[in-house]
């Protein structure tokens, strides 16, 4: 009989706790949103809403650009994501190179040396599948005719 | 030579009945009728109210099926 | 399918970028063609005047270049009309070109004849142009108290004018600290403060806890200007210091010239929104003779419905909607308060009560109105 007069009220004050602590809470809540109430103003309401309509406006003419969708296609692939990274490193080295080599003095003998390095050969070489590859891609664009 | 003309104002709430009669009447030459249509029951007694109030005529009112048909005559 | 806009207000621009959109594949086809011929190259936000008459909008906040606001298929001409030849299918403008259409739109708004109204002109103060509205503002500057009567014109663009210059002239006063020095009157044409019904129920205790006189059925006849006296129709006068005026209005003067319509109102079928007689002309926005409000907003529901049906009679051959009445309008009822009307051809306005939330809304608006024009919102 103990047993069941003490269990209802430890619970009714375990209860109160909670209810407290949950009032404290929606008090905190109410508080914050009359806060940020009095801290709207015309002038914040004003610049947002700017911002927003010009985003709109943006975001609706860049939608509608199909060029620009084709290029956020390609640029979606890894591969595309890999190989402009890799142009952008190798030329982040490059520069390092360049800036701590002195200038060059020009001259065949100079020309004759760098014909023998491995770089110029790789360089070459790959300029020369670039332009294979460009060219026959600029024609393929006249083919399809550029509109 | 007067004219008739017919403002249908029904299932209008703005500028609502009277004011399409007072803008139609503006246009309107002394001894035009003009006869407004409105579902507007207020309509009934806001326009002789007017027309009583700045001088011109009011020739009949009657209710037909859902619509008011007042027709008043311009007078100055 | 050549589809000529005249006018590049609300309406016409509305109208024109929602085809613009539509039609864009039929347009790269060379299937349809959308030109636009309007009196200026800029693009004005009317509703901003009521801001800048008391100095919380500068001017050249209310413009923006109308190219900038057009889809770029849509060719745009600074070459106002000056001849409709309806039976011809044509139009004449200023610079002596001839425009052959399949379809016409006439969105050509309406204007201020304060001219009307003897002495209004020189009388009165009045927002309804941006000069006006600089003038007033100037003059209420000037004011230091006394008398102060508004008076409202037949018809007149934006209903709800009135009501929120009254409410704006109490602020801008009490602001100022002489709100007990000036005696407001206000005055208007019908038999109660306002036209809707039930922005009338709630202005009547407003103006008379804010103390506010007002005088119903006063349609203005005449100001005296040397004794400062405005005189009704009904047979009543009113002494003033200050006179503000919202003026009458007519369409404009090459639809009266072109005998379009009465007073500029071009005869308009109230849901197909064709012009009388003529199914291959569209008429929105200010100019119609329809018994609507004339608004920005009903120009812009007015608008989209146009677009849906020229855009679906190119596609196949019959247009596919009805305007309905519709109209929404914000309502500021002062101290950053605001409410709105929205109504249609059978549903009457139902007011809600002016809160801070719609005062910010209708803030946001004033910027979202240049994205609203694109055809975007």
């Amino acid at each position: 009989m103990t047993t069941q007069t003490e269990t209802p009220l430890a619970a009714t004050v375990a209860d109160r706790d909670d209810i407290a602590h949950d009032l404290e809470q929606l008090s905190e809540l109410a508080t914050l949103v009359s806060s940020a109430r009095d801290a709207m103003s015309d002038e914040l309401v004003t610049r947002v809403a700017s911002a927003l309509s010009e985003g709109i406006t943006l975001l609706d003419r860049l939608t509608r650009n199909e060029g620009l969708m084709r290029l956020l296609q390609v640029l979606d692939r890894p591969e595309s994501q890999h190989l402009l990274i890799g142009l952008s490193e190798a030329l982040g080295a490059m520069s390092r190179d360049i800036a701590s080599a002195p200038p060059a003095k020009g001259g065949i003998v100079g020309i004759l040396r760098l014909a023998r390095e491995p770089g110029t050969q790789e360089g070459l070489r790959s300029i020369s599948l670039l332009g294979q590859y460009w060219s026959e891609s600029m024609r393929e664009l006249h083919r399809r005719g550029s509109g | 030579m007067s004219e008739s003309k017919i403002i249908d104002a029904c299932n209008t709430f703005c500028p609502g009945p009277l004011m399409e009669l007072i803008t139609y009447m503006k246009q309107a030459n002394v001894g035009d009728t003009l006869e407004l249509l409105s579902t507007d029951n207020g309509t009934a007694s806001d326009v002789p109210e007017w027309i009583n109030k700045v001088g011109h005529e009011m020739i009949s009112s009657e209710k037909v099926g859902e619509v008011w048909h007042i027709k008043v005559r311009k007078t100055k | 399918m050549r589809i000529l806009v005249v006018g590049g207000g609300c309406g016409g621009t509305i109208l024109a970028n929602n085809l613009a959109r539509r039609l864009a594949g039929e347009i790269r086809a060379r299937k349809a063609r959308i030109t636009m011929l309007s009196a200026s190259d800029q693009h004005m936000y009317q509703p901003g005047l009521l801001y800048v008459a008391f100095g919380q909008m500068m001017p050249d906040e209310l413009y923006r270049d109308q190219a900038s606001l057009l889809e770029s298929n849509i060719e745009f001409h600074v070459d106002p009309v000056e001849e409709f030849q309806l039976d011809q299918d044509q139009v004449r403008t200023e610079s002596g070109k001839i425009h052959q259409y399949d379809v016409l739109v006439i969105a050509t708004g309406s204007r201020i004849v304060p001219e009307e109204v003897p002495g209004l002109t020189e009388g009165a103060e009045t927002f309804y142009t941006e000069e006006s509205a600089v003038k007033m503002f100037k003059a209420l500057r000037e004011f230091q108290g006394g008398k102060l009567a508004i008076v409202v014109g037949v018809p007149h663009k934006c209903p709800i004018a009135p009501v929120e210059v009254t409410f704006s002239l109490h602020d801008y006063f009490k602001t100022r600290g002489i709100r007990d020095k000036v005696k407001m009157k206000y005055h208007y044409p019908i038999n109660r403060i306002h036209t809707i019904e039930n922005v009338a129920k709630w202005t009547k205790p407003e103006f008379d806890r804010i103390g506010v006189e007002y005088e119903t059925l006063f349609n203005v006849k005449e100001v005296d200007v040397k004794n400062k006296v405005v005189k009704s129709e009904e047979g009543t006068e009113t002494e003033y210091d200050l006179l503000i005026s919202i003026p009458p209005h007519r369409g404009m003067e090459v639809i009266e010239k072109n005998k379009l319509g009465q007073g500029g109102w071009i005869p308009t079928d109230r849901h197909q929104l064709t012009m009388e007689g003529r199914d291959n002309i569209y008429v929105l926005g200010d100019t119609t003779n329809l018994p609507v409000s004339k608004t920005g907003s009903a120009a812009h529901f007015e608008a989209e419905v146009v677009a849906d049906n020229i855009a679906s009679i190119v596609k196949i051959g019959a247009p596919v909607r009805e305007y309905d009445g519709k109209v929404y309008c914000f309502i500021e009822a002062g101290h950053d308060r605001a409410t709105y009307a929205m109504f249609n051809y059978q549903n009457p306005p139902d007011l809600k009560s002016p809160n801070k939330s719609m005062h910010w809304f209708k803030m946001a608006y004033n910027k979202m109105y240049w994205t609203s024009v694109r055809g975007l919102l």
